[in-house]
């Protein structure tokens, strides 16, 4: 399944935000998307999750048209994303954030049981698997910002997503912590999940992906593993102006 | 508890007027647990249930008097009818933010108390409209009581579905909205739909009650069932009782639908009524937005000074707080 | 088919009508923008001024209009209170719904005192130019109504040039667009909020001022007014100052317009029909309103 999008445009007011981005994320692997602030990515990002609909161009994930669809529409599709100002569910435990991820299906599904065995195990499995399983019946507010990181993660993962959207994992984060996520990354990756990834720390985006899309002003200007773009001169252009 | 309370009241009532206050209370714990569907789950406050309670009231009264249909299928078809009407409310008031769903809430009771004053060749307009008793036969005091148990019966049914949610997936998602509706969108809820469901689910549990309230008193006038007053007496009650609690609503209709007939009777209606309405409101929203029953709870667990550290033991501690307080409630 | 007269009269009267309430949503809208509150009590404030002015006229017995020289500063000073002891103690995860509430409540408290001081008996500025009017090609136009809509009309003119021109006004603007940047560049925030609060309100002091000269005023009427005013700054989307005053100016006028055929009290429901229209068709609303869609 490859997550891409064809011509995709947002301007706010007279703000090109996107400027017809034609990007192609490789499926199985893990892709990062740099470039400089401003330079469009959240907001890629929120095009492509359906939180804000794009002016004109598409977005593809497989077979699948997900053009300006409705977030839990791509959600269910497959797709999954955390947030660069993690957003964790405040006043539940950390169990319950994880288990509010369970696709309830139908009306009469919906009425089962939130709590059921089977899959409370599955997310005491995934808390356990980013190690906050500890903290399983403390209230998110109470947790720290690693730890609701961590614990943001486990919700998206819960829902088994195909492709993760990841939006500034290291933010704020502590460098152990930095390394945690990165292998953790590598490991989920090596299980068959797709990764994208925006980041600005650029040790970690070497070293773990295998694919990299630099962004400048709304739109894609090189791509490529990150040898080759850590060499490109327009991506050297863009970050430092010259 | 609960249930043995309301089997109870009625032998323990000294006079019909007491027991009429027992259904008047009854009445607005239905409503503030009906209003708890939506205000408790996802956060949405809506000030505009009085005037659903009020449509379901009309709606009864109507069908019964127009139509010639019996009483307690006219009840029920009125909830149906009220509900169904709940779609296209929901429709617009939903699709955005909490702020569109308030001003959409109070905009229902003002539209509603204009047409219903207004149209009066077929609700009777401001002379009100006069609905038949159902038990033609009974005296006062046992219609009272018959009322007493039908609400009563209303308010468990309203309980044990608000339960049944609580602990589902459903549940679990419209919870996720009052805590972050983007990322509960992002994460696969349906948000939208969820919203629109639990308020049809909220509206109908109130148009029940309406229409309760019209069969038992038998008279309505526009300017008490369309009241914006009704609709924030239901809210303080909820707030005040807390509305993360299953019995939360009921222990706030207990305290303020008791202290509405005190005062009542002690000072009739004075707009300073209005003045205590908006003070308490005031207060509660300031100083224990959570209610009561956490406020009560969580002061007790600072001085006994322990960490609560399990969900599990805060409800087990709520739980018995609550069941005291409807102790106490009920047979004050 | 009525008149051509009878018709310029409704045109001319819902023109004017619409310049109070394009003043009074624009007040409501500056709420909506510095804090994302919906201030239900703006209206109760409204009466609560217009009862000042019937009062100072009635017991002083000097121009109502004159009473705005202490509504306006002390209506600015219970914004900014308002705004400072309340509003901005509330939690800003359920900051909306939470201040509905207290501002709903301040509305009940205001109406209850209004009612127990005043008592609920209806009450009419009786003026010497009251009843005076004139001829615009066969339409007559009260002269209150004129001042009323100069007074409404200079209030949002100041407004605009308060905004646009003032140093004051780029701060208000800068915190209800970005507030974090505001903060960045060294606006003090906060204290900004609650000006723009003092400033929402003082439109209420002008605005009921307005009202009291030509409409009978009780405690409830505030109820009236409020449901309108909420239906403009949908309509005009949420947050949008020329949003509001254009809805308020298209709404006004189709209520006289359909006051012709329908009376004045279906007449009001054009208002609630724009209202679920404009969510049900279009929740940003129709004159812009960048913030109304996640709202």
């Amino acid at each position: 399944m490859t997550l891409e999008t064809r011509g995709l445009r947002k301007a706010f007011g007279g703000v090109v935000a996107i400027d017809g981005a034609d990007v192609q994320f490789q499926p199985g692997k893990v892709n990062a998307l740099i470039g400089p602030n401003g330079s469009g990515k959240t907001t890629f990002f929120n095009c492509v999750t359906g939180m804000i609909k794009p002016d004109s161009g598409s977005v593809l994930f497989g077979d699948r048209d997900l053009t300006g669809r409705a977030p839990h529409v791509v959600a269910r599709a497959g797709v999954g994303r955390t947030f660069q100002l993690c957003r964790v569910f405040p006043r539940m435990t950390a169990v319950e954030n994880v288990l509010a991820a369970v696709r309830p299906g139908g009306l009469l599904h919906g009425l089962r049981s939130a709590h059921r065995q089977d899959e409370t195990e599955r997310a005491h499995g995934w808390l356990t698997r980013l190690g906050i399983e500890h903290l399983a019946g403390a209230e998110a507010r109470n947790m720290s910002w690693g730890q609701q990181k961590l614990l943001e993660l486990a919700g998206v993962l819960m829902a088994e997503p195909k492709t993760i959207l990841l939006d500034e994992p290291a933010g704020g984060v502590n460098p152990a912590l930095l390394d945690r996520i990165g292998t953790l990354v590598r490991e989920l990756n090596a299980e068959g999940r797709t990764f994208v990834i925006v980041e600005h720390n650029m040790d970690l985006v070497m070293s773990i992906s295998d694919h990299i899309v630099v962004f400048d002003r709304g739109r894609p200007i090189a791509a490529g593993p990150p040898a080759e773009v850590r060499a490109d001169e327009r991506v050297l252009g863009a970050y430092l102006g010259v | 508890m609960l249930i043995a309370a309301i089997l109870v009241f009625p032998s323990l009532a000294p006079n019909p007027y007491i027991l009429s206050s027992g259904v008047i209370v009854l009445n607005w714990a239905v409503l503030a647990t009906a209003w708890n569907f939506v205000g408790g789950f996802t956060g949405y406050i809506s000030l505009g249930h009085g005037a659903l309670a009020g449509l379901g009231g009309y709606a009864t009264g109507l069908l019964i008097t127009k139509a010639g249909i019996p009483s307690f299928v006219a009840l029920i078809l009125a909830a149906v009818l009220v509900a169904a009407l709940a779609v296209p409310i929901g429709f617009a008031a939903l699709r955005v933010r909490g702020a569109s769903f308030v001003i959409v809430s109070i905009a229902l009771v003002l539209i509603l108390l204009l047409v219903f004053q207004s149209w009066s060749s077929v609700t009777g307009g401001s002379r009100g409209l006069v609905v038949p008793r159902p038990f033609p036969g009974m005296l006062r005091p046992e219609h009272h009581r018959a009322f007493f148990f039908l609400y009563g019966g209303l308010l468990i049914l309203a309980l044990a579905t608000w339960w049944l949610l609580d602990r589902s997936r459903f549940g679990m998602g419209l919870k996720a909205i009052r805590e972050d509706e983007d990322k509960a969108e992002s994460l696969g809820t349906p948000t939208f739909a969820y919203k629109l469901t639990v308020f049809v689910v909220s509206t109908a549990f109130t148009a029940l009650a309406g229409g309760l309230y019209a069969l038992w008193f038998g008279d309505l006038d526009p300017v008490f069932q369309f009241s914006v007053l009704t609709g924030s007496y239901i809210v303080l009650m909820a707030l005040l009782g807390g509305v993360r609690n299953l019995f939360g609503p009921v222990l706030g209709a207990i305290v303020v639908g008791i202290a509405l007939e005190y005062f009542k009777v002690e000072f009739g209606s004075t707009p300073l009524h209005l003045v205590t309405t908006g003070l308490l409101l005031g207060l509660v929203v300031m100083f224990m937005p959570d209610g009561v029953i956490p406020s009560v709870t969580g002061l007790a667990q600072r001085l006994r000074k322990r960490e609560q550290s399990s969900i599990r033991e805060f409800t087990a501690a709520d739980l018995a707080e609550q069941r005291k307080r409807d102790r106490e409630g009920a047979t004050s | 088919m009525p008149s051509g007269a009878l018709l310029l009269q409704s045109i001319i009267l819902g023109l004017l009508l619409g310049g109070l309430y394009a003043l009074l949503a624009a007040g409501l809208t500056l709420y909506f923008g510095i804090m994302r509150v919906v201030m239900i009590a703006h209206s109760a404030f409204l009466i609560l001024a217009a009862y000042l002015a019937w009062w100072t006229n009635d017991r002083l017995g000097i121009d109502p209009l004159l009473s705005m020289v202490v509504t306006v500063p002390l209506f600015f000073g219970a914004g900014v209170l308002l705004q400072r002891g309340l509003l901005s103690r509330l939690r800003p995860v359920t900051l909306t719904m939470m201040s509905v509430l207290i501002t709903f409540a301040i509305a009940l408290i205001i109406e209850g005192l209004l009612g127990y001081v005043f008592s609920g008996t209806q009450r009419r500025i009786q003026l010497g130019y009251g009843t005076e009017s004139f001829n615009l090609f066969g339409a007559r136009v009260a002269v209150v109504k004129l001042i009323a809509f100069a007074l409404a009309a200079v209030s949002l003119a100041g407004l605009y040039v308060l905004m646009k021109r003032t140093q004051f006004g780029w701060a208000l603007r800068a915190t209800i667009q970005h507030p974090d940047a505001a903060r960045l560049v060294g606006i003090d925030t906060e204290r900004t909020a609650g000006f723009g609060f003092g400033l929402g309100l003082a439109t209420a002091a002008v605005g009921g001022t307005a009202l009291s000269l030509d409409t009978t005023i009780y405690p409830s009427l505030h109820w009236h007014w409020i449901g309108p005013l909420m239906a403009i700054i949908v309509v005009g989307g949420l947050g949008s100052v020329p949003g509001a005053a254009a809805a308020a100016l298209v709404l006004g006028l189709a209520q006289s317009l359909l006051q012709i055929p329908m009376g004045a009290t279906w007449a009001q429901t054009v208002f609630y029909v724009a209202l679920f229209a404009t969510l049900a068709v279009r929740p940003q609303g129709f004159f812009g309103g960048r913030l109304a869609q996640r709202f």
